[in-house]
């Protein structure tokens, strides 16, 4: 329930104040362009900053008929107002060694101009200040309640910058931009507020007064140059001196440092008053530069990218917004709860698992069954029903999703009538903590009850995968003696960009229906070994992805040959110098990597065709260890080759294998892991990498497998090592 | 003849009108405004010069560089905003509480000692306006000295150049 209130106010926040935002965060992008602009002039002087107040002083006062002020500004250029000795009276930057004038005041831009009064006071004067001001104090809030997000979704403070699942485009950009602008976002709506405040007096007083004793008149007058105060001060500590108006022994030297304020008798030079500035004082100084990047060039674009940032942000959020409006509203049932034979129920968040569910329910629809679809929130009694399947999601850790958020208290006061099959389906990403938790919490809670009979193990889907989603509907199609067709979406691709690859060879299928293509790019191709080979059979144009080995210039595919496989079947009928329309996609997230120590690859079945590209690239020493599961002595002679050719180059250190078939007990890569446990934590602890490719329940294994190594050797959660991106995964 | 005759006329016009107008000295004061301490934004203040009968004859100066605040200070503005004559050269940058802002103002010899008057009007964003928070009459003695504000201004002191 918590996670709702803070998404829902970081929404509704937004809408109320978007337009503003957009006005805010447009000009003060602009306005970062300006202390850029400032910067860049050569005003500044080289050591000035120790340059002693006395010898600038001094030199000014012979170089000038009468001097007013002098006055560093926030890009510590040296002001000086003076008269000069034509007569004139001038205002100018200054050098603070020779006194010459170095250029006029820079007349701000008229865009600047403009942008600033938009940007403070949206041409509205008061009105528009304190529209401002509360607007950035709405945009704190929703800064504070993003936080707030970004840690939910990650799992815990430690986590905030470790890897985000990218599930769209806007999603994923909104998380990863948001995780490094936020900070700045909130250093700039609080000094935002800080200055808005300061404006409409409800600061405390910070402005100093002085006391001004009566002085005594004195025969002597020392020179400025003489004058301790002024030689022991550097220009870096000073921002005003205020000269005396005329010779009276009355009128003093105004000298304001960074952190105090002293006048100054002209004549003796001693310090006749002593104000330290206030907090608040300093505290409103340090927000004026923070808010305008006055001074320096980094923060000022740092600035400006939190205004692009937040200009994105409002596009992303928006459309992540209006993507979920649509997922979520489009319960269309064309049965009544109590009429319908199966009850899919939905825990889902962002609307990704919906839209998994509402695929369940056409191809049940299309073979004729009754079908109801609500959320989990809508849990009810279902008179006619026999099947509930639940499909859900996890929020952060272990939460459940919005549209679940009242299921637990439901679910034990809603008492069904008849006895029910369940069947629950976790969705949820590996790269968190809690994997499924939620979907385990439920599957838990309907074993608990009598009436509910387990219909299908429960059965988790790693990052909305498509292929894991098919095995769940065999599986449901075998137990229930259906058989349900998904209807896949249609990718939207283009067949031009489509690049030909030559047939170099092509083994024959082994013991266990696999084999080896070996393709050459016509034209140049750039690829890696990792990297996904995605081909769009003609029969559905449904795209077909392979991991990619490199040898040499070719690409190396392993296939395993499934009967009615329609892309598998067509590699085996290649043959050799036909030619395969394909794409290469690069999976930057499974390359081999450049500056581990050690690195270890597991793999079974296929799952090994990168890993012997891999194993055959000259690098510098990076101990390589290849761990390898399969069904008998047979399945491993297609690789051996490329294996040998690897422990003889010395660029494989090991390579360790397990047969499930050859012997009497099974024996599988994740019992051969577990048997290496000391190389596995060794690896991890020492920074190095484990690469894991093939079918999604070995990964699976293999991830429990090492958690239970890591937890038990270093006392660690594999989480950690992952956030730490020691894990790289591709599986299928 | 004729010609020459006229042309000499002209030019006795023209010399006796040159003759008759000689120069008139003027003298630059500077002129310091000390500021009270007020909160809030940069204070707008002008100083004018008015006749003996309370009509502004000129701008001396402007304190105050973003003209979307001019028409605050009411009374001047009546007076310049129908001309807008070019104030670039005598304005500054504004004032803000507690400080203060020394500037040069020019002023006719022949209007001292005439009743002429010296008029500081200050205006500030979302507060109160003085049409004359300062007003001195122009004498040989006010030019050099010191007179007490009545709004945002604690005091103004002045002296020749």
């Amino acid at each position: 329930m918590t996670i709702s209130i803070w998404r829902y106010s970081h929404l509704v926040l937004a809408i109320m104040s978007s337009l503003f935002i957009l006005i805010a965060s447009v000009t003060g992008a602009i306005l970062a362009f300006e202390p850029i602009s400032n910067q860049i002039q050569p005003y500044a002087i080289d050591g000035a900053e120790d340059v002693s107040l006395a010898q600038t002083l001094s030199v000014l006062q012979q170089e000038y008929d009468e001097v007013f002020t002098l006055e560093k500004d926030k890009n510590d250029f040296l002001i000086a107002s003076v008269i000069t000795k034509e007569g004139e009276s001038e205002t100018f930057y200054v050098h603070p060694i020779t006194g010459e004038k170095l250029g006029d005041l820079i007349k701000k831009a008229p865009i600047f101009e403009f942008a600033t009064n938009l940007h403070r006071s949206l041409f509205l004067k008061t009105t528009g200040r304190v529209l401002i001001g509360v607007v950035s104090f709405l945009l704190f809030v929703i800064a504070v309640t993003g936080i707030k997000l970004i840690l939910k979704r990650q799992g815990g403070i430690k986590r905030f910058f470790s890897k985000v699942v990218k599930e769209n485009f806007e999603q994923y950009y909104h998380v990863v931009i948001g995780k490094y602008a936020l900070i700045p976002i909130v250093i700039i709506t609080l000094t935002g507020v800080f200055l808005s405040l300061e404006k409409f007096d409800v600061l405390p007083d910070s402005k100093i007064s002085h006391q001004y004793p009566e002085q005594e008149e004195v025969e002597q007058r020392l020179l400025l140059r003489d004058i301790p105060l002024f030689q022991n001060t550097r220009l870096k500590n000073v921002t005003h001196i205020e000269f005396p108006f005329s010779d009276d022994i009355e009128d003093y030297f105004t000298v304001k440092l960074n952190d105090k304020e002293l006048l100054v008798n002209q004549y003796t030079g001693a310090i006749v008053s002593h104000q330290d500035i206030s907090f608040v004082a300093l505290a409103s100084y340090w927000s004026l530069i923070l808010h305008t990047g006055q001074g320096t060039i980094i923060w000022a674009i740092v600035l400006l990218l939190a205004c692009v940032a937040i200009m994105f942000f409002m596009y992303s959020g928006f459309a992540m917004t209006l993507r979920r409006r649509k997922s979520t509203s489009k319960i269309k049932n064309i049965f009544k709860k109590d009429e319908a034979e199966y009850i899919i129920l939905i825990g889902s968040e962002t609307g990704n698992t919906f839209r998994s569910a509402t695929l369940f329910y056409d191809a049940l629809i299309d073979v004729g069954h009754s079908v109801f679809m609500a959320t989990l929130n809508d849990y009810s009694t279902y008179d006619k029903a026999k099947y509930l399947v639940v499909f859900a999601a996890t929020y952060g850790e272990g939460e459940a999703p919005i549209s679940a958020s009242n299921f637990v208290k439901l679910f034990q006061n809603v008492k069904q009538k008849q006895p029910l099959h369940y069947a629950v389906v976790g969705f949820g990403s590996l790269m968190y903590p809690e994997y499924c938790k939620y979907a385990i919490d439920v599957d838990a809670m309907f074993q608990n009850k009598t009436y509910f009979t387990e219909h299908l193990p429960l059965f988790k889907i790693n990052n909305q995968s498509f292929e894991a989603f098919k095995s769940w509907i065999t599986q449901w199609n075998a137990q229930t003696h259906h058989d349900l067709k998904i209807k896949f979406q249609k990718p939207q691709i283009n067949l031009k960009k489509l690049k030909a690859f030559k047939v170099i060879h092509k083994s024959e299928p082994n013991i266990d229906d696999s084999f080896l293509v070996q393709l050459r790019p016509t034209k140049k191709v750039k690829f890696t070994s990792g990297d996904l080979l995605s081909l769009y059979p003609e029969v559905d144009f449904i795209e077909r992805q392979y991991s990619i080995g490199k040898i040499e210039k070719d690409i190396l595919l392993s296939i395993k040959k499934h009967e009615f496989g329609v892309c598998s079947n067509y590699f085996n009928n290649l043959k050799i110098n036909e030619i395969v329309n394909a794409q290469v996609k690069h999976n930057l997230d499974f390359y081999f990597p450049k500056d581990a120590k050690e690195v270890v690859m597991i793999a079974n079945g296929t799952g090994i065709a990168p890993f012997l590209g891999m194993i055959n690239e000259q690098r510098t020493a990076i101990k390589t260890h290849l761990f390898w599961g399969g069904r008998t002595k047979d399945s491993l002679r297609m690789y051996e080759t490329f294996i040998d050719a690897a422990l003889y180059k010395k660029t494989l250190t090991s390579f360790k294998v397990a047969y499930s078939q050859e012997q009497k007990d099974k024996f599988y890569v994740q019992d051969l892991i577990l048997n290496h446990q000391e190389l596995i934590s060794k690896v991890l602890k020492a920074n190095g990498v484990v690469m894991i490719c093939g079918s999604v329940a070995m990964q699976n294994r293999v991830l429990e497998t090492i958690h239970t190594i890591t937890l038990k050797q270093l006392n660690t959660p594999l989480s950690t090592f992952e956030a730490n991106n020691q894990l790289k995964m591709d599986c299928y | 003849m004729k010609n020459l005759r006229s042309i000499a006329l002209l030019c006795v016009i023209v010399f006796s009108l040159v003759s008759f107008t000689k120069p008139v000295e003027s003298t630059k004061y500077k002129c310091m405004i000390q500021m009270t301490n007020y909160t809030g934004e940069g204070a707008y203040i002008v100083i004018s010069l008015l006749n003996p009968e309370g009509e502004y004859i000129e701008t001396l100066n402007v304190i105050g560089d973003d003209d979307e605040w001019y028409n605050t200070i009411e009374s001047w503005w009546s007076f310049y905003g129908k001309r807008r004559t070019d104030i670039d050269a005598i304005t500054g940058a504004t004032v803000s509480g507690g400080e203060r802002t020394i500037n040069v103002i020019e002023i006719d010899n022949d209007k001292l000692d005439k009743g002429y008057k010296l008029r500081f009007e200050s205006a500030v964003e979302d507060q109160e306006y003085y049409e004359s928070d300062v007003e001195l009459e122009l004498t040989s003695q006010s030019v050099k000295s010191k007179v007490e504000g009545s709004g945002f201004i604690r005091y103004i002191r002045m002296m020749p150049q």
